[in-house]
């Protein structure tokens, strides 16, 4: 079927190009309808338990998906008229905006106050407005810093820093809202620092970036192809086809995505690329063109005998690459599997395409032109051809020296692996110089941090929160979690109780404690209650007072710091026994549990890719043994990458996860087509040539196409280096090296060990 | 003379200019009728808060109100709790003033404590429900531009659709709507929205009895249409002129109700 297909294309190949162009154009047509989705909890499906624990958390505590942070710093300390006076105004212009949550903006002007003067009791806002003089400056000093619910929260330790805490409506959107605060803030002239941060921002910005990186990177990456292809092949009419083939595929596969109603998330914004870098295996299809050309001399014959001897292994490619993004569709990272079958969607394509358009194409070149750039081509002229040959000469000659020398590099890369450390930050995908992380860094300096988790504590019965021992028992945990580095403030309906108790005593600090019988605590939280803002007590008890919820803001978005409160926790608990259940929850939390989807997930698919790489190759090669063979210099170039992540220190987070198990697809096919020729090498020349002999001008002649692969891969991800996120960096660099190391492998290590197990290998293989 | 007659019959039937009301003095007649009733006034409040999910807690009161003053003039209210059970015997006075912060006062058992609350915000939940202070006992007409919107029937009652603002920005809403019946100047519903114009918190006056000649709402619903959380409240035992004393609005007796009164 594949063999008609070639030959109707060269029959007919003005319908192929127009039959293409047509259905480009249809897909085209999609492409208005783009969404884009950077809402890291969409990272798990919507069902997932710990999405459904958190919006049960969020309802029952009445909590808010999203909040902004606006953090304000002046060197001098924000406690002076003038910026007292912007503070105001600024929180005045936020509370007016759309999609603010303006009933439940924290900041000193809303921020609920509990005091008490001449057997008064006073609960309302902070500071209602800004003052007028230095003794009110003086007196909202003393409030703030007599107040611990204050302390870390909206004033720092130092009085320099101050934050407004803005919650978002439902679905409104963070990106605008930050800009129009950016708006706000700006129009005050003074010697204040304004940050704007929290995970919305964050979460628009990467968003933002995205876009700019599938609009400028793509074409980008494209045309260092399109001078690569240009300059290997020195036809203008075959560097097109190449072209016009990936943006064909990657024109089909958006086109569907978008068309199926997906939202263009991290992972898929890097498609484009990844289908363009897979289209540079047809390039082992013009390789072998130009060689058999520059042989028999005549075109159509060319083209027929290319495709009969390359459709093996580039269908075998084709196959394990769409194999290997295939697996992530078992994968439990929804943006994940969406990112597996769209590019397992455009490999097929590619390859649909290999066999059609770009014959076709070949039928339109020039034959003069194609007799002077395919001149070049010949094995023993070539000084490329004859370097790789070298190398495959080298590792055939010495296999055992190239062994040893692997082995080495093997137990090094273990080692290096066993220091890799699991972590994803979102934060952290942004570069240090970014506005958003000095914004994060900043708040996480001077305030109680910026990430933030819940410990939800659930009693036996209504009203159990109330009892004092419950009240106390909150309160001891919230000092054992405050002993972690990680933690920075943490809050509970305890400090509201103990609060309301002191100032009830004349602000006796005797009295900063939990008082001893429940119907005290009801008294006083129903005593808040009449004067504080709703939210005050939704946020942090449930009505039935059966469930409190304890805050804990943490200084780093690292998913690691929530583990180490949950294990404070768990500590806690086990030393001071209270029948309470205290389970985590909130964004926080939701990091962590993506965080171990992720390890699950790389587990998995490592192992499923691993299996279905070495089921594809022995199905290619009929035989298990040159599957086994294949496989190494594949596992080596891994464990390298793995090694190298692990020296540096990088994190090993969701992108690269991916990336390894993708890797196997993509790494793979040096072997495929190393093998395959090799072998067919063998069957043609049969004992006419020496085993080394054979190695060698596999090397350089196939090999020339797989080095010419492995640079246009690599120079189409180079790009990605280049990339304002550190995901796409990382990527990049993965990438790269991936391509330049299994390349040279193959190269080197596949002879070396064809040598070493040649009478296993070659007798019995052969013998068949 | 036939056509005289004509005139005064053709006369009697036009409106007169003189009874059409405007906005303020709808909401004024509606503030007598719905808040000033009766020279004192007294019920058994039973409000249930009910939570988006269907979670339900309850708060059980006495509320006394005494009027001293014409409508619009000053009110002193006195409650008593009795559920949730912790706050049981809790106790709670308030002086309310046209035109200027209330005074209020409560008794906190367990500390056997009486204590000044000072009352900056009228914004500010009563006991926890989606009924503020303001809601409760009423703000100053005063304080809002009132004008008729339109007439139109609400459960085939014949209402006055008013639309109050508030002139300054202290309020806990942007605006709001008001049903007023015409025959008896009961709100029969109220929505407010806020300062962005969204549906904030929606009034409905569920059931009216006429006791004691004064037609009184004796159920009636805030709901909060941005949470979903809404509170019932039912007015049971509800009486007029009891004849409350002065004295009872002291500290003694915010420590020590008087049983007859409580009961």
């Amino acid at each position: 079927m594949k063999f008609s297909l070639v030959e109707f294309s060269i029959a007919r190949p003005k319908w192929v190009l127009f039959g293409a162009a047509l259905l480009t154009l249809l897909f085209l047509t999609q492409f208005p309808k783009i969404r884009t989705d950077t809402n890291p909890k969409h990272m798990l499906p919507e069902t997932s338990d710990v999405r459904v624990w958190n919006d049960k958390v969020d309802k029952t505590f009445a909590l808010y998906e999203d909040t902004i942070v606006i953090g304000i710093e002046n060197a001098a300390g924000v406690l002076n008229l003038e910026t007292l006076g912007r503070i105001a105004r600024i929180t005045e212009a936020v509370l007016a905006l759309d999609g603010v949550a303006s009933r439940d903006v924290n900041g000193f002007t809303t921020i609920t106050n509990v005091t008490a003067a001449e057997g008064t009791l006073n609960v309302g806002p902070l500071m209602p407005a800004a003052p007028k003089t230095e003794a009110e400056v003086e007196a909202l000093r003393q409030a703030l810093f007599g107040n611990s619910l204050f302390i870390d929260r909206i004033i720092s330790k130092d009085g320099k820093t101050t934050a407004i805490y803005v919650p978002l409506e439902k679905g409104a959107n963070g990106a605008e809202i930050a800009d129009k605060i950016r708006q706000i803030v700006a129009k005050e002239k003074g010697p204040e620092r304004y940050y704007v941060a929290g995970d919305p921002v964050a979460r628009d910005t990467f968003g933002a970036e995205m876009f700019k990186l599938m609009a400028l990177f793509s074409p980008i990456a494209g045309m260092i192809m399109f001078a690569a292809i240009q300059l290997m092949f020195r036809n203008l009419a075959l560097s097109a086809a190449m072209m016009a083939v990936s943006m064909v595929a990657i024109i089909w596969s958006i086109g569907l995505l978008i068309g199926a109603g997906f939202p263009v998330h991290i992972m898929s914004s890097m498609a484009p690329v990844f289908l363009m870098a897979i289209a540079t295996d047809s390039i082992h299809i013009f390789n072998e063109f130009y060689f058999r050309y520059r042989e028999g001399g005549d075109k159509l014959a060319a083209i027929r005998q290319t495709m009969a001897t390359v459709s093996r292994p580039v269908r075998f490619t084709a196959l394990a690459t769409a194999a290997g993004f295939a697996v992530l569709l078992f994968m439990n990272i929804v943006p994940v599997q969406v990112f597996g079958g769209l590019i397992a969607f455009g490999t097929v394509v590619l390859r649909l395409l290999s066999f059609s358009f770009i014959p076709a194409v070949l039928t339109f070149v020039k034959e003069d032109k194609l007799r002077k750039a395919a001149g070049g081509e010949d094995v023993t002229a070539d000084p490329v051809a004859r370097t790789l040959g070298r190398i495959a000469r080298l590792g055939a000659t010495k296999p055992m020296a190239t062994l040893v020398v692997m082995l080495i590099l093997a137990a090094v890369s273990v080692w290096g692996t066993s220091k890799i450390h699991i972590n994803n930050n979102l934060v952290a995908w942004f570069k240090p110089s970014s506005e958003i992380r000095i914004a994060d860094s900043a708040m996480n300096q001077a305030l109680g941090g910026t990430s933030l988790g819940y410990l939800v504590v659930s009693g036996t019965e209504d009203d159990f929160i109330k009892r004092p021992e419950a009240m106390r028992w909150l309160e001891g945990l919230q000092r054992h979690l405050e002993t972690l580095p990680v933690v920075g403030k943490t809050f509970s309906v305890a400090d509201y109780v103990k609060r309301i108790n002191r100032v009830l005593h004349d602000d006796d600090p005797k009295f900063d404690v939990v008082p001893d019988t429940q119907d005290s605590v009801g008294q006083y939280l129903f005593l808040f209650s009449m004067s504080a803002k709703p939210a005050d007590l939704n946020n942090v008890v449930d009505p039935a007072f059966r469930q409190a919820n304890l805050w804990v803001q943490m200084k780093t978005w690292d998913a690691d710091a929530m583990r180490q409160v949950i294990a404070a926790k768990d500590s806690y608990q086990k030393a001071h026994p209270l029948p309470v259940k205290a389970e985590p929850a909130g964004i926080a939390w939701f990091n962590l549990v993506w965080n171990d989807e992720v390890l699950g997930d790389l587990v998995l698919g490592f192992s499923l890719a691993l299996v279905v790489v070495l089921v594809i190759l022995a199905l290619d090669f009929r035989s298990l043994k040159w599957a086994l063979i294949a496989y190494v210099p594949l596992l080596l170039t891994i464990l390298m990458i793995y090694g190298v992540v692990g020296f540096v220190g990088k994190d090993f987070d969701m992108p690269l996860s991916v990336m390894s198990t993708l890797s196997l697809g993509m790494a793979v096919d040096f072997a495929i087509h190393f093998v395959s020729r090799f072998r067919q090498r063998r069957a043609e020349v049969g004992a006419g040539e020496t085993a080394p002999e054979s190695l060698a001008w596999t090397a350089a002649r196939p090999g020339k196409g797989i080095v010419r692969n492995a640079l246009l891969f690599a120079a189409a991800f180079s790009v990605m280096m280049a990339a304002p996120l550190t995901p796409y960096v990382a990527v990049g660099a993965f990438i790269v090296s991936m391509m330049l190391i299994s390349a040279l492998l193959t190269l080197l290590l596949l002879p070396a060990l064809i040598m070493l197990g040649r009478r296993w290998l070659l007798d019995q293989g052969e013998a068949k | 003379m036939k056509s005289r007659f004509g005139c005064l019959l053709l006369a009697a039937c036009l409106p007169l200019p003189a009874m059409a009301l405007t906005g303020e003095e709808v909401m004024k007649q509606s503030q007598a009728a719905f808040l000033y009733p009766g020279k004192d006034f007294k019920a058994r409040v039973t409000m249930k808060l009910i939570g988006k999910d269907g979670g339900e807690r309850v708060r059980e009161l006495v509320m006394l109100r005494k009027n001293f003053g014409a409508p619009g003039g000053e009110q002193k209210y006195f409650m008593v709790f009795f559920k949730p059970a912790d706050v049981k015997d809790m106790s709670f006075m308030t002086n309310k003033y046209p035109a200027k912060d209330d005074d209020r006062w409560m008794f906190i058992p367990a500390v056997n404590m009486v204590k000044r609350i000072a009352a900056q915000d009228k914004r500010s939940s009563f006991v926890g429900s989606d009924f503020t202070y303001e809601d409760v006992s009423g703000r100053d007409i005063d304080d809002d531009t009132h004008v008729i919107e339109r007439e139109e029937k609400l459960g085939g009652r014949d209402c006055y659709v008013v639309k109050s603002t508030p002139k300054t920005a202290d309020a806990d809403f942007g605006h709001k709507l008001t049903w007023v019946d015409k025959a008896n100047f009961l709100p029969l519903k109220e929505d407010q929205f806020d300062r962005k114009n969204a549906a904030y918190k929606a009034f409905s006056a569920d059931e009216v009895n006429t006791i004691k000649g004064h037609p009184t709402i004796i159920r009636r619903t805030m709901k909060n249409q941005q949470t979903g959380h809404r509170t019932e409240a039912a007015y049971a035992n509800t009486d007029y002129d009891l004849g409350i004393e002065d004295s009872l609005f002291s500290e003694r007796f915010l420590r020590q109700p008087p049983r007859k009164w409580i009961e």
